[in-house]
């Protein structure tokens, strides 16, 4: 097949780039640690969230020496707990799930944005340093108060969430 | 429209896109830029990245 | 090659009556579907940048509903159809088939669009119980109204037909041309449908399947992800649905109108076989950041989709060589001066040229989507919204803007209205465009997200990391108003148009390419062989996931209720003209209840 040199060369440049582009990703995968939401955090009877330990009650709980769990419930239009306190310099894992429609947990500013399905449990796990508070926002249509729909999110100073304790919804 | 005649007839024999090559390399170049930018400063750079 | 640009040639309309008018037939509900989707963006543009609400926020997604289906459902595919008859016929030199065959599928992507419409417009009337507040993508458990999911299903299958109508066509050519390749615009038109036919099997299930009966009480519950991860099957490869007719305009007519030829025809050859291949096996890349799929697939679908990049850079290199030629022909020099000798006062080049010029933009903002693990940084941002606006909203509409202002008068016979305004028009497109699309990305990267009526909140502030969410609003809706100008002034162009004299020898002989199919391997024209790869990868992409999904959650889900997408307490403004149309639509109503039940 006739191909001109120049289109050859630009060939050759095209698939180094998309080869590029799969080792930044995979460097970010493997080197930096980014992991991706799955199937890790199982399914879940949407209708049954009251009667699940962990969504029964949303809270954020220490589950390891410097390790959080925060249980948030997505639904029309608030999250639960609302605010979630967790400690500065601390990791913490979400796991997110939804009893009604398809909702989106996003925490402004960064990073940590998920799908948030009813019947599967989205986990994410991040570490939170210096104290501040983000904004949370649902970032997937979930019916006509969608844009009303927010929550915080409080990294509180180690010493005063030892005092204060966690909250919950 | 742009009916008219070509000015002169340019077969394939004769036809290198010089110009297409140095506009297509500045968008390689365009593109390499943009995308480290992208994921080293604005994604790694950013808070609350997902390990887990 | 001289005779290619001999005015005084009959046009497509003298040669293929029947035909052309089932091309101007489609092309006129495309634009209609445009006109009234744009009045839908200019009232969203200006509502969710707070700069003007004429509405109550709940509206504000029935607006975003037919925003998004009359744009890339109707707009987007009644020109394909009207184009790809076009292309069909010409490139095979003969008439349809049955030409009834023909207006019989038109007439059923008509009936499908009309029920869908008047179901999503059933939500401006909450005292009718008739809407589709679910959006483009109708994630379930959000729940149409039966007559919605109906209306896709039949429009999709009058899609089908319309495709069987064109292979109907090349095999009787094949009978007369046995050993001959097929012509190119041809090869493009059935390389697209079977790429259609693969990416709608996804669809079909999920709204056949599912969906649909769900909707008419048939079916208690649906799983929510099977069936959104149904809907990405199809969802990936509809935008290429979309982008491969702009591709037919940009490889076998933009060459001509900048006064060249085609590059290389066995590279369109190559790339469109390329589209039929690794379109579909890539739809998990819009659920990066969905649970219940396991990290595993995500990466296949990334590594499929980054080398679905390849055709589309390939058309870049391919295309732009091919306006060089024609820029030399004309007497162009230097290595960027012949850019100057480009017919830059012809509107539907520079419409085309334009359109590919911010491609390239939209280009890179996918290649970052399709970066697995970036996704967490922009994903259900503005910065999507910014992206597909730059591809199908500028490399997919423009095009064909651009390429009606060169095809109308084929088709009616008759000058265009005005080709100063139609200049204007591309370029205030390009413009405006750029405004929007821009402070979508940006805003998107500073975490405000799409699809919402208010995206300012109480508990918080976004934070720019550079100018200011405000000023960002405003360019947003500054570039929304430019372009709902622009669509205003291809409407009236083109309606106009209508009254214009008649002229004859409008005709046009597309010359041939400087590589011609001649210079290709015979295996590119096998479309059995492709076909059948296209498939293999599919089921490869799809199997695991989809019976991991089942296996895991059912296939009707666990505890799912159904939330049926509706506004349930009516809040009209004052004196809106919605008020009005609340007894009309309840007597309407009542009438479809009876039907349907």
């Amino acid at each position: 097949m006739d191909i001109h040199s120049y289109e050859k060369i630009w060939l050759v440049l095209a698939v180094l780039l998309i080869a590029g582009f799969v080792s930044t990703v995979t460097y970010g995968a493997t080197a930096v640690g980014v992991q991706m939401i799955d199937d890790d955090g199982g399914t879940i009877d949407a209708n049954a969230l009251d009667e699940d330990p962990r969504f029964g009650n949303p809270r954020v709980e220490q589950v390891g020496e410097n390790h959080y769990a925060a249980y948030v419930v997505a639904q029309q239009f608030i999250f639960r707990p609302d605010p979630i306190t967790v400690p500065a310099n601390s990791t913490v894992t979400f796991y997110v799930t939804s009893p009604d429609v398809i909702h989106g947990f996003e925490v402004v500013g960064t990073n940590a944005n998920t799908m948030v399905v009813p019947g599967q449990v989205s986990k994410l796990t991040v570490t939170v340093e210096e104290p501040r508070e983000y904004g949370i926002l649902c970032n997937e249509y979930c019916g006509n108060g969608h844009h009303t729909m927010e929550g915080k999110l409080i990294v509180q100073p180690e010493d005063e969430y030892a005092q204060g304790g966690s909250t919950d919804g | 429209m742009s009916d008219e005649q070509p000015a002169t007839e340019i077969g394939h024999e004769e036809f290198d896109p010089n110009g297409t090559l140095a506009l297509i390399l500045i968008y390689f170049a365009i593109l390499v830029v943009m995308w480290v930018f992208m994921y080293f400063v604005e994604f790694l750079g950013n808070e609350l990245t997902v390990i887990g | 090659m001289a005779e290619a640009l001999d005015a005084g040639a009959p046009s497509f309309r003298d040669r293929f009556p029947d035909e052309a008018a089932v091309v101007r037939a489609a092309l006129l509900s495309s634009f209609i579907a445009l006109t009234l989707g744009a009045v839908f963006g200019i009232i969203q543009g200006l509502h969710r940048t707070n700069v003007l609400r004429v509405l109550d926020s709940q509206f504000y997604y029935t607006i975003l509903t037919a925003h998004g289906v009359l744009m890339v459902v109707s707009f987007t595919i009644f020109f394909l159809v009207g184009l790809f008859t076009w292309a069909t016929v010409r490139s095979l030199e003969r008439p349809l088939e049955d030409i009834r065959y023909t207006w019989a599928w038109y007439g059923l992507m008509v009936v499908g669009t009309l029920m869908a419409v008047v179901a999503i417009l059933g939500g401006f009337v909450p005292s009718v119980d008739i809407s589709a507040d679910v959006l483009f993508t109708f994630y379930a458990p959000l729940q149409a109204h039966p007559l919605f999911y109906g209306g896709l299903a039949i429009f999709v299958i009058g899609t089908w037909l319309a495709g069987a109508d064109w292979f109907w066509s090349w095999y009787n050519w094949k009978q007369a041309h046995p050993d001959e390749r097929i012509p190119l615009q041809a090869f493009m038109v059935l390389t697209t449908m079977l790429m259609w036919y693969i990416a709608t099997i996804g669809i079909a299930i999920a709204v056949v399947g599912f969906l649909l009966p769900w909707s008419l009480g048939l079916i208690e519950q649906v799983n929510p992800l099977l069936t959104r991860t149904l809907f990405w099957f199809w969802g990936h490869p509809v935008v290429y649905f979309w982008l491969m007719p702009a591709y037919l305009l940009w490889y076998t007519v933009l060459p001509s109108l900048a006064g060249g030829r085609l590059f290389s025809d066995p590279l369109a050859r190559v790339v469109f076989v390329l589209f039929l291949l690794l379109s579909t096996p890539v739809g998990i890349h819009h659920q990066y950041v969905d649970p219940g799929i396991a990290e595993g697939f995500k990466m296949i679908a990334m590594t499929n989709t980054m080398f679905l990049l390849l055709p589309s850079l390939l058309t870049a290199f391919t295309v732009v060589a091919s306006m060089e030629h024609g820029a030399r022909q004309r007497g162009g020099t230097g290595l960027f001066g012949w850019l100057r000798a480009l017919p830059w006062r012809d509107p539907a080049f520079t419409g085309m040229t334009l359109a590919g010029l911010m491609f390239a933009a939209g280009g890179f903002s996918g290649m970052i989507n399709a970066g697995m693990n970036i996704n967490y940084l922009i994903h259900n941002t503005l910065w999507v919204p910014g992206h597909f606006h730059l591809t199908v909203g500028t490399a997919v509409a423009l095009t064909f803007m651009a390429a009606t202002y060169w095809l109308w008068p084929r088709l009616t016979n008759r000058q265009l209205y005005s080709r100063p305004i139609a200049l204007g028009q591309v370029v205030l497109w390009f413009v405006g465009m750029a405004l929007m699309s821009n402070a979508m990305h940006v805003m998107g990267l500073f975490g405000v997200p799409r699809r919402t009526a208010e995206p300012q909140y109480q508990g918080f502030d976004f934070v720019a990391s550079f100018g200011s969410i405000t000023e960002l609003r405003i360019q947003l809706a500054l570039g929304a108003t430019l372009l709902f100008v622009s669509t205003l002034l291809f409407a009236a162009n083109i309606a106009l148009s209508s009254w214009t004299p008649t002229v004859s020898g409008h005709g046009h002989r597309l010359p041939d390419p400087l590589s011609g199919p001649g210079d290709s391997p015979v295996v590119l024209d096998n479309l059995k062989l492709w076909f059948g790869i296209g498939m293999v990868l599919v089921v490869l992409a799809y199997t695991l996931p989809l019976a991991s999904i089942v296996q895991d959650s059912g296939l009707f889900g666990r505890g799912i209720d159904a939330y049926p997408a509706m506004i349930e307490t009516p809040v009209l403004l004052e004196g809106s003209p919605l008020s009005l149309a609340e007894p009309l639509a309840s007597k309407v109503s009542a009438m479809l209840s009876g039907v349907i039940s």
